[in-house]
Parts: structure tokens; sequence; C-alpha cells
């Protein structure tokens, strides 16, 4: 389940049950649709609609060298009734155009490979950000067999005229010449003459009008894209731009008006269109067949390799629970024949585990028993309750989606195992369709439309979200523009039209495509932007529409600390252990998080989370799985959380509400709400209220869910809400909760967790506790190896680490590696050694060959430099971040050395004039370093400093002032008058909090956490934003233990910092911060790794 | 011991003051409580380059990203820096500054050198000369700090980090730069970290090390990442010469007269002949003449002709004089007469003919820099293509003196007739089709029959341009019973809703 933020809310037909037209004598054959990127100007929804209402019973779509838009057009068109023939547009590098129709299923696979060659013709994936395709005419004529191919002649007929003969001798299925009606003053005698040539040449002509919009007012709409393409403003385009706007879809009697004298190009079309029979539908899905053993049938083979996996299990015996639920999940597998689905991934999880990358699934296939018995997942169904129905259901035709988390940063080695098992041919990456956002929009409208570059800053300025759809009058006027202006409201209207317009290709981020047979021949694959990948020209929406599977391989920055956890734990603790064998249900562990100590544990490290878990006090697994999935968007929008809390400390009384007795049984909602207290958590049980207590069918809940997970837009959602309480209402629920719930229910469409997800997740959450509370020595090293990855930046990680008891100790060049490591201190006891990777710019084969030639102690720089063979960069480097206290060498008299050591290669010839003509260095005094300045260094070189805190040095004159520090603060009564002063560590400002900004300070005793509300946000805006030491006043909040300052005042005092060594003084900032790291990025890029976390909203 | 005194100029706020004095003359002052901040293109999006008061206020800081600043100071107001405009005013400063002494180059961005040995006492002394140099640049705009010290280094590290109008004497160098920050060696920012961790923190610090230990730790690198040899030049020991370079020439003839007169158009001819054999001394020719008369009582007056390529024909551009003259009121007469030429380009003579004969385009640009003379630049116009579909918007006129030579040729994609009429002229139907041009039409007076016609050629409005509610044009060429071929077109369709019924106009005549 990835959460892909750039999904644009996809629009489709709502219809039902319209009457299929008749058959007409006419069928449109050559629509640009959008995606012929920046030449068409409509959608599928559009031109389908457009198509529908003129009478077509069929439609061509012909995108240029791209058979991205096909699916959309084939599933909108299906709606509706109309037959989309599907084919192509080709352009060849030459500059001739075709229309390309496939006969049949070998026609169109040969038309695939043909694009597929043209894409992979640049290795650099240039083709996905500029629709390049370079087809030669030879491509062309040697995929042409069972293609119907349509010439389309260019302006100059003389030219054209020339040509064809040899286009005719190269490709014999050239039949037709495509003639278009399209009112340039000569189109009479156009036609005539294209209608001699095609007869001389035993061709015929063939109507079409050159669709590029489905409407004439899209007309502007297509212009700006022109200019866009050609960057150059509609008032310089001139003739770029067509005189008129003929160019939409017309009707076939419009088009049987216009081509009255040449009646057989109409019947060309019916022909051409009636001889292509293939359809999209025809795409059967075959599965890779190398996962099942020669001989085995597939079912019978995931029957074996499932039971024997159940044994592994479940080594008392398989309950008889289990073993029902198997039997009932092999049997519907069976029946739906996705056996070997489950064999590839399995094969691909198994693969991972040999050479020992951790994996994990996630999402719906977690509520599947063969899944944890495939050890494709960890949830176990004997202790949880799942829904297997929510994975596969026959009645929802669609694939089951099983994603799998691999260790981040090994995930590459999966993916390029499975390019390796299965070919380039037959392994491909979904495409993402990067769509036109408001912000781009309006810029390149604006480009277009002459608005000079503040105009259209301000425009764009004015735009908040990503997806807020339209631009509207109050925000323009917000910006200070009159939308009265003409030119100005002309370029805003384009603009509104332009948003959602796909833009080009992106790469998904790791859904995965295999077939049995040259996926070329299903989809045309081009080479990825990164080196080593292809991707398919379909997204994963067009995928699920025709029902081919995919396989989502992403990473998971946890897992691979985690690895790290039990490689380290298995060579000092002597402790081997895996994900499944990491003891269940332990106290300590529960006890620690109840405290509220979670630095660096997965999922529930954050402030939020931090703050609950001594509310939500978990005691066992379960507590986990709620607790993560409630500190989320969703449920917190929904009001679910304290109505949780109350309910689960006993504070308020558990009632299920129940439907007047004649409509159901009266504890209909306590099946479905008694986990978890009468508060619906999860989205299952969201999708059951609505099930059982509104009676959806399975097919409108599943409707209901699409639009909780991909509409943010209001229009759709409050069409289900009507339906939902109406329904429930009527069934004698009281209306006030029946809007409650589906206010809950709304809440999930921001962002909800169904249970099976946060049950994969809760046991990562369970597994990183687990270390960290029995070994914080090794959780610290491991995670600070996995780094960047969390919330945190490593000064946290490692001062958390200290403050559990774990020595840690500074990086040195005689006992450091590369990666932090263990040192023994005491059998059984270990120190953190810091490894040369925290040290700033240093790099990894610099620091291996160090660490190879360390057979003995490095004596002086001298012995180092020689024997490492290292560059005198690396030596400076080395000596600023201290490394040199084994040799008695502090930071200076260290660095003193470096600079001295020539930057020389090491070869014999050059040793002679590398002794130095100065003569023996002169031992000089150098002014000793004092302690702030030593500390200053180590957060400038190693961005953490095990010397001091640097508020240390200010303690002092703190105090004189009357600051308190955070140990003080935790005895503070409620209510209490503070001032306090700490580094910033994470400002957020989380969307649900209505504007509240969050600031965590940090002094030599620990962490104050600070409320700012907006409006004193907006005072101190400048210091939130800018300061890196704050000193702040305000009022204690206590809630329990749970200490919050809500702040009146703040004072950016960064000057004392930089007063402590005369420099600026860099402060390590927790990744979680969203002012150094928006959280929101500017640029349409795809997400390289998968984010957990979904984004919050934009911080400014 | 050098023997020179240096003075050292620098400008903290050039850019920005530079910035709100092109406002203020354009007549757009910035108000001073805005928060204005000048950007320059970084590695991740535009990085501030320079800021007014109110944004130093309001915690912008130089360098950072301007993303980074606008969350920090929503109002900020960010424009582009112009940094080739700064650079090219720094150099004109730095010729203005000669007024001071002879030797002068730029430094930086944001600073000047000058050589002011043995020019201060002309100047009443060198605390004069600053608190002069000072004021002149104040009333320019520019607030400036600045010193003078033997040495450029010196005069270099004073400016920014000594007192203020620092005078810095030979004697007392070592002294007065001992307490300076190693920053003010003019070394790259890693380098004084590298100095600050080994604690070597002012100039003093560094002269007290060994002068061997530096060397041999410093002796291959950079100057200026080198602090002995930035050491050595503050301190006189290495030469660092001011090299002043040469002002760009500049075209320019001065007749003094030793009686006032009344007519200068006697002496313009000469003038033009010395002006232009300066010219094919350099090569290069002129677009733009000015004559300026000084009359005895003070007033001046100035005459400017233009050409529409560069020339140095004397004759020529003497006779782009002719009849201006007149309107020069002499007064009680005039004593100096010069004449000064502008835009300069070069020109490459090339022979254009076998036989040496002149060419024939030239002799046209004689005549338009004639014309345009003497009727003034409108009124001499070239009729120019344009890419538009719309038949009337197809052409445009420009100035001839404003054409660039050699246009882009632009060919309509489609017939055109050979007169096209300004306004189209509407015709009455006679006859109506349903499709098609109508049969029989009457246009002035005469009643014409369509016995031939193609098309229709349509022509939608310009919808980026066009009043909304502009109807199209289906245009039709017509044949009529006698041969003559017309280009009719009507405006509007049956069912656009745009109005009444079409209307029909005739816009033009084929050959």
């Amino acid at each position: 389940m990835p959460q892909n933020d750039h999904q644009h809310p996809r629009r489709t037909l709502e219809v039902e049950n319209l009457a299929p037209n008749p058959r007409t004598d006419y069928v449109e054959l050559g629509v640009t649709s959008c995606f012929s990127f920046l030449h068409g100007a409509s959608d599928a929804v559009d031109l389908v609609a457009t198509a529908w209402e003129q009478g077509y019973d069929a439609l061509g779509i012909a995108d240029r060298n791209t058979m991205a838009g096909v699916v959309r057009i084939h599933a909108e068109a299906r709606k509706v009734h109309i037959r989309p023939v599907i084919g192509c547009r080709v352009e060849l590098v030459t500059g001739e155009a075709f229309l390309a129709y496939p006969r049949d299923r070998a026609g169109y696979g040969r038309l695939c490979a043909m694009l597929t060659k043209g894409k992979m013709s640049k290795p650099d994936g240039e083709w996905q950000q500029k629709g390049l395709c370079e087809i030669t005419i030879k491509d062309l004529a040697e995929h042409s067999e069972g293609v119907q191919l349509i010439a389309l002649p260019g302006r100059d007929l003389t030219r054209f005229e020339a040509e064809l003969p040899r286009l005719l001798r190269m490709m014999p299925t050239l039949r037709h010449i495509a003639a278009s009606y399209l009112y340039r003053g000569d189109d009479r005698a156009r036609i005539n003459r294209l209608d001699r040539l095609a007869r001389t040449h035993g061709l015929s002509i063939l109507a079409t009008n050159d669709v590029h919009y489905h409407i004439p007012d899209r007309r502007p709409l297509q212009d700006v894209m022109t200019c866009i393409r050609e960057k150059t403003t509609i008032a310089k385009a001139g003739f770029l731009l067509d005189a008129n706007a003929e160019r939409h879809l017309k009707s076939p009697s419009q088009m049987i008006r216009l081509f009255a004298e040449w009646p057989h190009a109409i019947r060309a079309t019916r022909e051409v269109a009636d001889a292509s029979t293939f359809s999209l539908s025809e795409l059967r899905y075959e599965y890779p067949d190398e996962t099942v053993p020669e001989g085995k049938n597939p079912d019978a083979y995931l029957a074996e390799l499932t039971w024997a996996g159940a044994h592994d299990r479940y080594p008392n015996g398989v309950s008889e629970k289990i073993r029902a639920t198997l039997n009932k999940e092999l049997a519907l597998i069976s029946k739906l024949d996705i056996a070997r689905y489950f064999l590839t991934i399995h094969d691909i999880v198994d693969y991972a585990r040999s050479i020992g990358i951790l994996c994990q699934g996630r999402g719906s296939a977690a509520n599947s028993a063969v899944c944890y018995c495939l050890k494709i997942t960890s949830v176990d169904p004997d202790l949880n309750d799942l829904l297997f129905e929510r994975f596969i259901s026959e009645e929802r035709r669609e694939p089951p989606d099983i994603d799998v988390d691999f260790e981040h940063e090994r995930r590459e080695e999966v993916i390029q195992h499975i390019y390796e098992k299965y070919g380039r041919a037959r392994a491909g990456l979904c495409a993402t369709v990067i769509h036109y956002r408001p912000r781009m929009a309006i810029r390149e409208v604006g480009k277009v439309m002459g608005l000079s570059e503040d105009i259209t800053s301000a425009l764009a300025r004015t735009i908040w979200g990503s997806f807020g759809r339209e631009i509207g009058a109050r925000e323009a006027a917000e910006a200070g523009l009159d939308l009265k202006d003409p030119h100005l409201s002309r370029a805003i209207r384009l603009a509104d039209q332009m948003i959602g317009m796909p833009r080009h290709l992106g790469q998904h981020v790791g859904g995965f495509i295999l077939t049995q047979f040259p996926l070329s021949h299903t989809v045309p694959i081009g080479t990825g932007a990164m080196p080593d990948r292809s991707f398919i020209e379909w997204d994963k929406d067009d995928i699920d529409e025709l029902g081919i599977f995919k396989v989502d391989v992403l990473g998971l920055g946890m897992l691979t600390c985690i690895r790290k956890a039990f490689d380290l734990l298995e060579a000092h603790h002597d402790r081997p252990l895996t994900l499944a064998t990491v003891p269940q249900e332990d106290k300590g562990v529960y006890d620690m998080l109840c405290r509220g100590e979670s630095v660096g544990v997965f999922q529930v490290e954050s402030r939020a989370q931090m703050n609950m878990l001594p509310r939500l006090k978990p005691r066992e697994f379960y507590d986990l799985v709620i607790q993560v999935a409630i500190v989320r968007p969703g449920p917190i929008q929904g009001d679910m959380v304290h109505p949780y809390l109350r309910r689960r400390s006993g504070n308020e009384k558990i009632e299920y509400p129940s439907p007047s007795p004649e409509f159901g049984p009266p504890d209909e909602l306590e099946r479905i709400l008694k986990r978890t207290f009468g508060v619906p958590i999860f989205q299952e049980q969201a999708m059951k209220i609505a099930m059982v207590a509104a009676e959806f069918s399975p097919k409108e809940a599943n409707q209901l869910r699409k639009a909780m997970a991909t509409f943010r837009a209001k229009g759709l959602v409050s069409a289900h809400k009507e339906m939902m309480v109406g329904r429930m209402v009527k069934r004698g629920y009281d209306p006030e909760f029946a809007a409650r719930c589906f206010g809950q229910i709304e809440g999930f469409g921001e962002y909800g967790f169904p249970e099976s997800h946060a049950a994969s997740f809760a046991h990562l959450v369970y597994v990183s506790s687990w270390i960290k509370c029995y070994y914080p020595d090794v959780f610290c090293a491991a995670l600070l190896n996995s780094q960047p990855m969390g919330f945190y930046a490593p000064a946290q990680i490692v001062r958390d680490a200290r403050e559990n008891g774990v020595e840690v100790r500074a990086p040195d060049v005689n006992f450091s590696e590369w990666d932090n490591t263990l040192e023994p201190i005491s059998p059984g006891r270990f120190a953190v050694r810091l490894g040369l990777r925290q040290i700033d710019g240093m790099k990894k084969p610099a620091s291996e060959r160090l660490v190879k030639v360390r057979y003995a102690p490095f004596t002086d720089l001298e012995d180092l430099k020689s024997r490492a063979g290292l560059d005198a960069g690396t030596l400076r480097r080395l000596a600023a971040a201290d490394t040199f206290r084994s040799m008695a060498l502090d930071r200076r008299a260290a660095l003193w050395q470096a600079v001295a050591l020539k930057n020389a290669p090491d070869l014999p010839l050059f040793t002679a004039s590398e002794t130095r003509d100065e003569g023996e260095d002169l031992s000089v005094e150098l002014p000793s370093m004092p302690k702030s300045e030593q500390v200053v260094a180590d957060y400038q070189t190693l961005r953490l400093s095990l010397k001091a805190h640097p508020l240390s040095f200010l303690r002092t004159s703190l105090d004189r002032q009357g600051y308190i520090s955070t140990r003080t603060l935790s005895n503070a009564y409620h209510g209490k008058r503070v001032v306090l002063a700490g580094i910033v560590l994470i400002r957020q400002r989380p969307g649900s909090a209505k504007g509240v900004c969050f600031i965590t300070l940090e002094d030599e005793v620990g962490v104050a956490n600070l409320v700012v509300w907006p409006k004193v946000m907006e005072a101190y805006r400048a210091t939130i934003m800018g300061a890196r030491l704050i000193a702040v006043r305000g009022r204690v909040q206590r809630d329990g233990d749970i200490i919050h300052v809500v702040a009146d005042h703040l004072e950016d005092r960064s000057d004392a910092l930089n007063r402590l060594a005369d420099t600026t003084m860099p402060t390590p900032i927790a990744r979680a911060d969203e002012v150094k790291r928006p959280v929101r990025s500017p640029h349409p890029r795809h997400p390289r790794n998968v984010r957990i976390i979904p984004k919050s909203r934009d911080f400014h | 011991m050098t023997g020179r005194r240096v003075v050292s100029i620098f400008l903290p706020q050039f850019a920005m003051e530079r910035w709100l004095r092109a406002m203020e003359q354009a007549g757009n002052a910035a108000p001073d409580d805005l928060p204005i901040a000048l950007a320059t293109e970084g590695t991740h999006g535009p990085v501030i380059h320079a800021i007014n008061r109110t944004a130093r206020q309001s915690g912008i800081q130089i360098g950072e990203r301007v993303v980074d600043m606008r969350a920090l100071c929503p109002a900020l107001q960010v424009e582009y820096a112009d940094l080739q405009g700064d650079r090219r005013l720094l150099d004109r400063l730095m010729l203005w500054a000669r007024q001071w002494c002879p030797w002068t180059v730029t430094d930086g961005v944001n600073g000047l050198i000058l050589d002011t040995t043995g020019s201060d006492h002309l100047f009443g002394g060198e605390a004069e000369l600053l608190r002069e140099i000072e004021t002149r640049f104040a009333l320019l705009g520019f607030s400036i700090q600045l010193a003078v010290a033997p040495t450029w280094g010196a005069a270099w590290a004073l400016a920014r980090f000594g007192p203020v109008r620092a005078i810095c004497e030979e004697t007392d160098l070592a002294a007065r730069l001992a307490p300076l920050p190693v920053k003010s060696l003019r070394l790259t920012h890693d380098t004084v970290v590298l100095l600050h961790r080994l604690g070597l923190k002012t100039i003093v610090d560094i002269a007290a090390i060994p002068r061997l230990s530096l060397a041999r730790r410093f002796k291959r690198a950079d100057l200026k990442d080198n602090p002995l040899l930035r050491l050595d030049q503050a301190m006189g020991r290495m030469a660092e010469p001011v090299s002043s370079i040469e002002e760009q020439p500049q075209f320019r003839i001065v007749c003094r007269l030793a009686e006032p007169i009344q007519d200068p158009a006697p002496y313009v001819p000469n003038l033009c002949v010395d002006l232009c054999s300066q010219f094919e001394a350099a090569g290069a020719g002129c677009r733009r003449l000015r004559l300026m008369v000084y009359r005895t009582d003070g007033e001046v007056s100035a005459v400017t002709v233009a050409t529409s390529r560069p020339s140095r024909t004397a004759e020529h551009l003497a006779r782009l004089f002719d009849g201006k003259l007149e309107r020069i009121n002499p007064g009680y007469g005039f004593d100096l007469i010069t004449l000064e030429a502008a835009a300069i380009e070069p020109i490459t003579l090339a022979q254009h003919c076998l036989d040496g004969g002149s060419d024939e385009t030239l002799q046209l640009s004689h005549l338009i820099d004639r014309l345009t003379a003497r009727y003034g630049p409108r009124s001499v116009n070239y009729p120019v293509l344009y890419e538009s579909h719309v038949p009337e918007r197809a052409q445009r006129w420009v100035a001839a003196l404003d054409r660039t030579p050699g246009g882009t040729a632009t060919v309509p994609l489609c017939d055109r007739p050979i007169r096209i009429l300004e306004p189209p002229e509407e015709v009455r139907v006679l006859y109506d089709l349903p499709e098609g041009p109508p049969a029989k039409f009457v246009w002035r007076r005469q009643s014409l029959q369509v016995t031939r016609y193609s098309g229709p050629e349509r022509i939608a409005p310009e919808w980026w341009k066009d009043r909304p509610g502009t109807r199209l044009r289906d245009y039709f060429k017509v044949e009529d019973q006698t041969g003559r071929r017309l280009w009719l077109y009507r405006e509007g369709a049956h069912d656009d809703g745009r109005g009444g019924a079409p209307r029909w106009f005739l816009h033009g005549m084929f050959a």
C-alpha cells in the first residue's frame, strides 16, 4: 500500500445502464488524447462522453508513439458500450506519420514491441520526461504485419506523393491514406488529389478529423499546450497554432456530410474499425512458470509449500482454526487460478531471505494465513482476527495486492534479482503518471499567456495544498490581482483546465509486473531514468483495470536497522534471532513503551506517538496495533482518540447503538467494534459498519473504500454520505450517531490504516522496542548504521543511548571502523564505538583502506598516511573530527600535523623529493583549545559531541538570568510560569493540529516540548523558523507525566551559541523537522523510497 | 618598505544600493519599511544575494535560500540581482574614482582600490581625502567603508575590519594589523575555518608562528588559501601593485572657437570628417551622433541624429544635420562645439561587386537615414510579415531605424490576395446558397455573379486577443462572370449563437 502523494484524483464516468448506440457508418480513428503529452487537450472521460452523445458505437484511439492512454479509453468506453479500437499514431524520426491499428493480439504485440524498441533506444530514460521515442521506417516495416497502417500525409503533398511508392514497397499493410476536411481553404482540392493518388496506387482514402480535443471550446487549451511544447508565448506562436477549432470530435453525420463526395472514405473507416478486433480485455495475464517445479501443478505445489510452512510456523501442531482457514484460502486461490502469483512472491521473498535480506509483507496480504505460512507476512492469524475477504474476494474482481517491504539499503539487490531471473523482457516496473498540479499549471500557462513572472508567482503562491483543484477568485484577490482583467481571468481559466492533465510518465516506486511471455508484447517498455530499471507505460490503476497482478517491492529503513541489530546480536551477544523468534509479549518492553521511551523505535517515535504511549499504556501486542493506527490524521480528525482512551481507562461507558429490532440483531455493531471498545479505528471497521449498519452491498462498500482512499475532493464522498446516513436512519439508528459514523469514515479518507497493515507495522514496533529495551547498545549502533532514516538525527540517538546507560566512545582511527561497532567492556557488556561514517565528508573506500591495514596500531599521522594511502584532505577531516586521541594527539595538534603532510603519490621515485627541504618540523606552541571550542568543532565535524552539551557552557549565565533547566521543568506544577532555553530539535505543524506548531527543545539534561498557538506562531515566526537556540517564556501544562510548555514569548538566542567559539555552531536538527526538511517536495518527482509516514501538510 | 599609499574602498551594500537607486530613478522608489532582497540562482534554487535594512532586521541572511527566508518572513520581496549591471557600474565607478588619483582598479565585486601615492596633498592630506571620497560616494547613494595603508592587503583589511577611515602608516603597520581576525587576510572560508580550529584567530597569532612551520604547511597552497603569502602581501614583504586599466576610447571631437559665432553649420562637415577618421582607425561606425553647442551665456543645446546601420561616411553623417541646426537658438553666439558618437558598432568592410561598385542597399539606408532625420523616426516605416492567421494582422509596420537586418521571412500558409481592402467592404447578397458563397451579390453597386469558387477557409478569432463574441470567418475564393477573382468571407455561422444572420464581406482581390 504505497502512499502515493502525487496521485491525482482520477476522473471517471459515473454512468449506469446507458443504452448502446446503434452501429454508425463512420468511426473516428484519428483521436489524440492528452496522453500524447502536450498535443491532445482532452482526456479519456471527455472524449468518450462526447463520442457517446454524438452516437458513436466505436472510437479509435491513436496517441503519439505511446499506449499510455489506451487503458483509460478502454475502461471508459466500455462503460458506455462503445467499442474502443486500440491503436497508436506512429511518428517516425524522419517525420512520416501513420495511424496504426492492429488487427489482433499478435499485431498489438508487434506494435508494443516496436514502441519498446523506440523507447529503449536511449539508455537514459529520457523518453519519460520528453516523450521521446525513436522509431525508424525500418522498425515500422518489420513490425507492420497484422497492423493496419493509414498514412498521414503532411502539409506538403508533393513530397508525400514522391515518398508513397517507397512506403508501399516497405509496408504491404499500408492500405489507406488519411484525409481530413479541416476548413483550410483547399480541402476539396486536397482530398481530391489524395483520392487520385490513392487510386493510382490501389489504395483508398480514409476520413478522419485528426481529433485533438473533444469540443471546439478546448482549442485555447490546445493552443496553450502547443506553446508550452514549443517554448513560446501565445502572442509569438503564430503559425504553430491552428487557424480554427475544427479538430474536435465531430458526429458521424457531420463527417458523412463533409465527405459526401467521397463516400468510400467514410466506408474505409468502418472497414478498418471492424477489421481491428483486438480488445485490451484479451490481454490474458500469464504468470511466470519457473516458480513451479517441472511436472507439478501450481495449486498442489502451493498447498505443499503452505503446509510445510505451517509446520514451521506452528511447531506444536496446526490448530483446527488455522487448518480450516488455510483450506478455505487455498480453495479460493485455486478457484481464482492465482496460485502462481503467490508462488512468485514466495520466490522473491525466499531469495531475499537466502541472501540475508529481511523482508516482511504488509497491507491487506497480512490478512491471509497462506501468506503467513509462506513467510511473506508475519501477523499470526491464530492470534489476530483476520479478514481474508479484504485480501481476495470473489465478487471483487480485483487482483490481490501483496506489498513486501525489504531493507531499504538492499532493495536494489532484490530488484536486480527480479530482472535477472525473469529477464528484462518479462519484468518491468509500473509507471506513475505525473499530472499538472496547480502551481505548475499556473506557472506554465502564465508564461505562455505572457503574464509577468511576479504575477504568476503571486498566483502560484495563493495555491495552498498541491491538490486544491481550482484557483478561486478569493485567492486571486488575496494576491492583489484583479480578476476583472479579461486576460488574467482567461489565463486562470486555462490553468484550471490544465490542472490534472498528464505531464509525463514517472516511475512507480516498486510495483513490479512479471509475465510468462515477453512483457514488451503486452505493453511498451522503456528504460528508466535510474540506471538498470525498465518501466512500462501503464500506471497502477491501468494495471488494476486490466486485472494484471503486480508485486510491490518496497524499501523500509527499519528493516535495515533490525537486520543490522540481529547481526550484532549474533556476533557479540551470541543470540541469533529472526523476526519470528524475538521473544513475544515481554513485560519489560511494554514497561519501557509505557514510559514513552521510544526514541528510534519504529513508528511510535514521533512526538505525537510518544505522548500517546503513556496514555494508552500498551500492555499487549494488540495495543501496539491500535497505537500504530490511532495516531494518524484519520482517527485524530475523526475525533476517535479521546473516546477510545476514555473507554479504555473505564471513564466512559462502552455502548453499542443498535438498530430497530425488526431490522437486525441488536449486537450487530458490537461484533464489529468490540475489540476497539466501540470506536472505529481501522479502515475495515469503517467498511463493516457501512456493510452491516447501512447495508451496503460489497460492491458499494468497495466504491466507498475507493472514494475514501483516492478522492480528497468532496463531491463523490457526499453522495456516499447521503446513502449511508439515510440507510442507517431508516434502520432505526440515531441520525446523529449515523452522521458521526460517517464523519469518522471520512476521516479515513485522509489516512487511515487497515488493521492488517497496522498489525504488520506493530510487529516491527515490537521487535525494535525489544532490541532497544534489552540491547540498547546494539540498537544504537544498528540505528546509526542505517542512517538516514527515522525521526531523529544521530545526536539524539546517541544521547538516548547514553541516557540508557550505554557507553558511547568517540571515533578513533585506531579503533573505529566504517560502521559503528561494539567494543567489549566486560563480559556481556559493550560500548558503542562510533564509526568513521559519522564524520562529515568521510568516504567509505578510504575508511575501508584504513581498516584493512590496521594490523598494528598507527603510531602517527605519517604512518597512517603511508600505510592506508590516504590523501591530505581525508587526513585533515580525520584530524578535525578528533580521531587521533589514541596517539595522544588532541584535535588541534593532530590537525597541525595533518596540515603539514603533503598530498603526494607514494611512488619510490618521488620519495627522494618527498624529503622536506624545510628540514625538521619545529615544535610550535599552539594555544590550547578550550572545551567549548572542542564541542563546537565536534558538532561541526560529527554533528554530535560526547564531550559536553553546548548548553552546559551557558548554564551559569542562564541560571543567573533565571532560566530553568528541563530537569527543574519535570517537577514544575501545572500552570507555573517558566523561562527556559534550549537547542531546537524539531519543529512540526501537523495538518490535524489546526495550525498549532510543536517545537522540541533540548538542553544538557533533557528535552522540553513547546506548544505554540497560531497567534504566537505568527508573532514569532522569524524566531521559530530561523533560531537554533530559543529562549522561551510560557506556562507549564501537565497531563499526568506529559509536560508541555505553552509558549507566550520566544527569543532567538543563536548568538550565544556562536559565541562559544566565534564561529557558526551547527545544531543537530532531527530528521523529522519540517522546516529544514519540508514535508512536501516542491517538485513533482517520485519518492524513491516509499514514505511510511504519509506527509502532513506544508509547514509554511 | 613599499613607499606607496593605497586606499581600499569597500561598498558593503553595493548591489542593494544600486537597485534602490535604480528604482528611485525610475520613479518607483521602494518604501523603507518593506523587506527587500536580491537573489541569484544557486544550485538548489535562488539564493539571497543582497538585502536592505528592513530585511536584515527581519532576520534575512545573505547566502540562504530564498524559500527558507520567505518562510521566515513571508512579506519579503525578492527581485533578481543584476550581477552584470553591478559589474558594469563598478567598472564605471572605478573610472570615476580617477578624479582622486590616476591608478584605480576594482577589487572583487564590491570594492575599489586606489593608489593615491602622492596625490593626497591635492585634497588636503589623507584624512581630508578619505572624507572627500566618502562624501562623494554618499552623494551617489553608496555607503562605503575605507582605509588607507601602505599595502593593498592592509588597506583591504582595515577597510573591512578596522576603525572608520583608518589611516595606517608604514611604521605601525604590524601593530595595526595585529588584532584583526584572520578573515581579514583575504582567505577562503575553508582556510579560515582551518586556522580557527588550529587556534589561530587573529593576524598576530599567525605572525607569532615560526615562518618555517607555516611554510611547511602552506607552501603549495594557492594564494587565496595561503596565510603566509597573504600576510606577506599585507605587510609589504611581497609586492602587489595596483595595475590600472585603460579607459575605453571615446569618440568625441571638440572644436573651440576664437570668437562666438551664430551658426554651427559650416563647422559640421569638418567635425564629421575628423570623427570619421577616428572611426576608421578603430574599424567602427556609429548609429547615434550628438552635436552640442555651448553658448557663451552658459546654455548648452544638443542635436541628435541616428542612422539605420553603423556608418562612418562623413558626408552622409553631415547631411543628417541638414535643417536641424536652424532650430538652435544661438543667443549671443557660442564658442564651443562638440560632436559625440554613441552606439558604436564595428563595421566590417566587404566588397560587394567585382568591379568595386557600391552597394544599392547602402544607398537605401542612406536615404532612410536622411528621410528619418528630416521627418522624424515615426514617418519612415517598413512593412514586415507577421505570423497571424487573421489576414489584416498578417503584416505590421515597424520604424525603419528599428528594423533588425535580416528579419525572419514568414510566408502565409494559405493563398492570400494581392490586394486587401482595409476595412473589408460589406456586400449585399442577392441569392444565397446553403453551402458555399452566395450565387449573386452586389458590391460597390455592381451586381456580381459567382461562377466558380473554392473554400471555405475557416479562420477563427484569436481568442487571446479578440473581444469575446468575435465571430469566425469563412473565406471563399470566388470568380465572377467577368473572370475577376475576389476574396469573400462570411462573418459568423448560422448556428454559432453570436448575433444574428451572418454577414458577407469582400476582403480582397486576387491577380
